[in-house]
């Protein structure tokens, strides 16, 4: 569930990125696909448009250089260098086409197959596929071709064999990681048969990649048309191909050193062409083949209008509580979407965490509250943006802080605990060396120092023998283990603020009270504020002071713990207590509430539960402030509403 | 529910081998360590337990997707454990399956329709307009449309991506539905949703659900029987309000205490209760004797040498524990068990 709260945003923010290269990468494009429809129509046309029979020698006018005649000049035989140029673009494509499907053909499926078989098929084909790429690939090439024979043919078979090892390779690993799939799980379970599972059901998957696969292997076949007819054992003369026009180029390169120019711009236009049209393939389709993540932007200075009042259903934030360690107001998040448009994701945020509290903040996915830590520690990525509000931490105001500032701000005095422990430690190092490492950049302690400091934290965070646990390694604890781990690291420097982001939902729920218990003592020892991320409202019952719940990218209503549960005023907090498993009667059907939570873009105007509300009322239409007090409700009719629960 | 069991499972035994060391030596591990259980027709199972437990074992050893290393199941007089997880064509379109994550349970590069009729390709010789017509029942039948058909997965919620699941896994009209954690992935309101929609089609078209969970609140709202898994061992099993309002293996006690309440007053008074007891161990599992030993706070010598057999429960049902031992000193214990779990 909170998956999908973080992965939204994140897909998101990953558009833009994208965008962006991707009209940088249309101006590339264009000419790409220019030189590539040059080459076809060439290839096509060969006979109609050389000037000249590229076969036809002439000796009286061998080796010339370019001039009206012959535009490109003549080779070591007066033969017409354009004329062989075009012929060449002919032996080009068929070479390429060729090489290319003979890997495919050979390639793909005996990768689907040895994948999906896996067992002794797999192990010798494999063992196969690496000798010969551990051989270099002219030498293989020479090798097939000496049995076969020499010609343009025969060594494009020799190519295709070659080539096709990437294909499997490719095709092998996607199979391995897709037969994993749930979705793999289900076809067998329906009773698809493995012929069928593979061809309709997991080739799809793979066509993807191949196709840039593909691209970049035509390149590469070209490079090694030319090779090959250069060393003479690919076309053979007098047929002109840009190999063996390089081959000729080379014997006389002290006489006339323009002879190398044509084939050589030639290849390398074409192949650019290919190789760029693979790499604009490989990021549109995005997925199968890991794309670089783009760098960073400098973080922009957000231009800030001043937190005040003006806008509808808003109130200007007030002065932080004095004894507030983290305040924030009135705070607006946007995300850069799709066609460059900004969508928020919060609006008019506001809540503050005093010392020693525990501040909930509950919704479901879409709600708005992962991204509400992350904007905290303004971890919002390239596109989010902090467009209006303040987030005041011990006093001051860090939401326009420079990314440097912010740096020694996270960690130090606010810290994070994710929801998945294996993933959130890094499996390189053991998690003693993780956790010193902090505490040595941070808190400057001496090597001996930290690793004795975060021996002290894992037998704090109630780790038995937290010496020998400390030269552990994340893979080697069980979930509950290592999320105590990602929390003794959390909390080496002592932070004021300890954002824990579902640091529960993945674990077994005898496990998950063992952590909350441990939340507590914590808490009670160090005295830090902590905001307390979850979709579960039962869980937020046990660990919470006060509950802040969050509805597209709001907060609908905060109140003390026991007055939230036993009175709740918003008909979205009174939905989900009645739909909780805990809460609910015996027998289905079970209360539910319709519809689902809108996407950030598609918030309703006004109340933006009011389509799913069985209390709305047509002035639900209008903005709705989120009031005053102890406990604070976004309703127009919370007044009049009586939603606690019939016991 | 008087019928003869729809599907029985009985000593099963579920292994997998890890290749250890260089690969060249294998050892085996035992998930499901002889585990008896009986669904009859159009009856719920609810089977819970932490990760680890082995539920998700017998789910896809019931689903033919794991081969059973010992033990029998009995699914309408055939031994599916024979079968070695090749079943035939009649067998597979009985048994179906909804999993937990929606997101990955339906492949990506089909559409709605691909999904929905497959289960119809393989196992039946309509046409393919037959087909539609079949898979824009279905579509009605979880509350979507014929304008869906044409969609690819992403492009639908979570909760609706689940519906297309259920439609794929009723298309045949199966006799027993392996619902492994339906709705674990989904937001709490439309958890309720899909809930609903389940126990509807239950009672409309008779089927029986195996619905593994580690959720043991919401397990008890759509089972009849529940049984509860430790470590491989199924350690109780009975009435689905038994187990819940009387359980009475301390495992079973100890899964519901640690289930969060939405009182935070009762809340804190269990807590208070909860430290109070003895310290735990910390090894999960005990080499011998009853497997929840080495974390049980009402542990008595014998639980330490001897596995304790099955003992019928008052109320219905049965666990695994020498506290019901009539014969020993149950005695003083009987009285506890008749309370419910810290309230």
């Amino acid at each position: 569930m909170t998956e999908t709260a973080a992965s939204a945003p994140k897909t998101v923010a990953r558009r833009p990125a994208r965008r962006r290269r991707a009209s940088a990468a249309r101006l590339i494009v264009y000419p790409a696909l220019g030189v590539l429809a040059l080459l076809v129509f060439f290839a096509v046309f060969a006979d109609w448009i050389t000037p000249y029979d590229p076969l036809k020698q002439s000796l009286m006018e061998a080796l010339q250089g370019p001039s009206m005649h012959h535009w490109l000049g003549t080779d070591d035989l007066g033969r017409d260098v354009l004329s062989r140029l075009i012929v060449g673009c002919r032996i080009a494509i068929i070479a390429a086409a060729e090489a290319t499907s003979i890997a495919i053909l050979l390639g793909v499926p005996l990768g689907l197959f040895v994948g999906y078989r896996g067992g002794w098929w797999d192990w010798s084909v494999m063992r196969l596929v690496e000798a010969i790429m551990s051989i270099p690939g002219i030498m293989v090439a020479i090798v097939i071709i000496a049995i076969l024979g020499p010609g343009l043919h025969r060594a494009m078979i020799a190519l295709g064999i070659l080539f096709s090892t990437s294909f499997l390779r490719l095709a092998r690993g996607v199979v391995l990681s897709e037969r994993e799939e749930v979705y793999v799980r289900s076809a067998r379970v329906v009773g698809t048969g493995d012929a069928r599972i593979l061809i309709r059901h997991i080739f799809p998957n793979v066509a993807p990649p191949l196709i840039v696969q593909a691209t970049l292997t035509v390149g590469a076949v070209l490079l090694a048309e030319a090779g090959l007819s250069f060393i003479g054992i690919g076309v053979q003369p007098p047929n002109a191909s840009w190999g063996t026009m390089l081959n000729t180029a080379a014997s006389y390169m002290q006489l006339d050193w323009f002879l190398a120019i044509p084939p050589g711009v030639a290849l390398v236009l074409t192949v650019l062409s290919i190789n760029l049209l693979g790499d604009v393939l490989r990021d549109r389709i995005g997925r199968g083949i890991a794309v670089p993540a783009a760098r960073p932007k400098a973080p922009k200075r957000p231009p800030k209008t001043a937190p005040a009042a003006g806008a509808p259903g808003r109130r200007p934030s007030p002065v932080p509580a004095p004894d507030a360690v983290l305040d924030v107001a009135g705070l607006d998040v946007v995300v850069t979407a799709g066609a460059g448009d900004e969508v928020p994701v919060l609006s008019d945020l506001g809540f503050s965490v005093r010392k020693g509290e525990t501040l909930g903040l509950v919704g479901e996915s879409g709600s708005g509250k992962t991204i509400t830590g992350l904007a905290i520690l303004r971890l919002i990525g390239t596109t989010g943006r902090i467009t209006r509000g303040r987030i005041t931490l011990n006093g001051r105001d860090i939401s326009d802080l420079s990314e440097r500032q912010m740096r020694e701000v996270r960690g130090k005095e606010i810290a994070v605990v994710f929801q998945d422990p294996t993933t959130s430690l890094n499996p390189a190092f053991t998690v003693g060396e993780q956790i010193a490492e902090i505490l040595r950049t941070r808190a400057g302690l001496s090597r001996r120092a930290a690793m004795a400091r975060a021996v002290e934290l894992i037998g704090r965070v109630g780790i038995p023998n937290p010496a020998e646990r400390a030269r552990a390694y994340p893979h080697e604890l069980s979930g509950g283990m290592a999320q105590r781990i990602a929390i003794a690291r959390a909390l080496s420097c002592n932070p004021s603020v300890l954002i824990a982001d579902e640091p529960t939902t993945a674990l077994d729920v005898t496990v998950q009270q063992e952590i909350l218990d441990l939340f507590r003592d914590l808490q009670e020892e160090f005295g830090m504020a902590i905001i307390f991320v979850t979709h579960d409202l039962a869980v937020a019952a046990d660990i919470c002071d006060r509950i802040a719940v969050m509805y597209a990218g709001e907060i609908v209503e905060e109140a003390p713990v026991d007055t939230l549960f036993s009175a709740p005023r918003h008909p979205y907090t009174a939905g989900l207590l009645a739909a909780s498993p805990h809460g609910a009667t015996r027998n289905p059907p079970l209360p539910t509430i319709p519809g689902t939570v809108p996407r950030p873009g598609a918030w309703p105007e006004g109340c933006r539960f009011a389509p799913r509300c069985p209390h709305a009322a047509p002035a639900c239409d209008a903005a709705i402030p989120l009031g005053d007090g102890g406990h604070r409700v976004r309703c127009i009719r919370a007044d009049t509403l009586d939603l606690r629960r019939s016991a | 529910m008087t019928d003869a069991p729809l599907l029985e499972l009985r000593d099963l035994r579920v292994s997998y081998r890890k290749r250890a060391g260089l690969g060249l030596r294998t050892t085996s591990f035992d998930a499901v360590k002889g585990a008896t259980l009986t669904i009859r027709p159009g009856e719920t199972l609810g089977l819970v337990g932490e990760s680890g437990s082995g539920k998700s074992s017998i789910a896809n050893t019931v689903l033919g997707l794991i081969a059973p290393a010992a033990g029998t199941m009995r699914f309408r007089g055939t031994d599916l454990a024979a079968l070695k997880a090749r079943y035939p064509s009649g067998l597979r379109k009985d048994i179906q399956a909804v999993f937990q994550d929606p997101f990955s349970s339906l492949n990506p590069a089909m559409t709605v329709e691909d999904i929905v009729t497959e289960p119809l390709r393989v196992h039946t010789n309509m046409t393919r307009a037959e087909r539609r017509a079949r898979a824009v029942d279905l579509l009605a039948m979880v509350s979507l449309s014929e304008e869906h058909l044409n969609r690819h997965p992403h492009q639908f919620s979570g909760g609706q991506r689940q519906r297309i699941a259920i439609a794929s896994a009723l298309a045949l009209e199966p006799k027993l539905v392996v619902l492994d954690e339906p709705v674990s992935a989904l937001d709490v309101s439309t958890q309720n949703q899909i809930i609903n929609l389940l126990y509807d089609r239950r009672d409309a078209l008779g089927i029986a659900y195996l619905l593994i969970a580690h959720d043991l609140a919401l397990v008890h709202h759509i089972s009849d029987r529940i049984a509860v898994m430790y470590l491989g061992h199924i350690v109780e099993e009975g009435p689905a309000d038994r187990v819940y309002t009387a359980p009475a293996h301390p495992y079973t006690r100890a899964l519901l205490d640690a289930v969060p309440d939405l009182d935070p007053a009762q809340q804190r008074a269990r807590r208070a209760r909860r430290r109070q007891l003895a310290p735990q161990g910390t090894q999960r599992h005990a080499e011998t004797g009853c497997p929840y030993s080495n974390r049980c706070a009402q542990v008595m010598p014998r639980c330490r040498s001897d596995a304790p057999p099955a003992y019928a429960v008052p109320g219905g049902g049965t666990a695994h524990c020498f506290l019901l031992d009539p014969g020993a000193n149950g005695a003083g214990h009987a009285s506890d068990r008749k309370e419910p779990a810290l309230p």
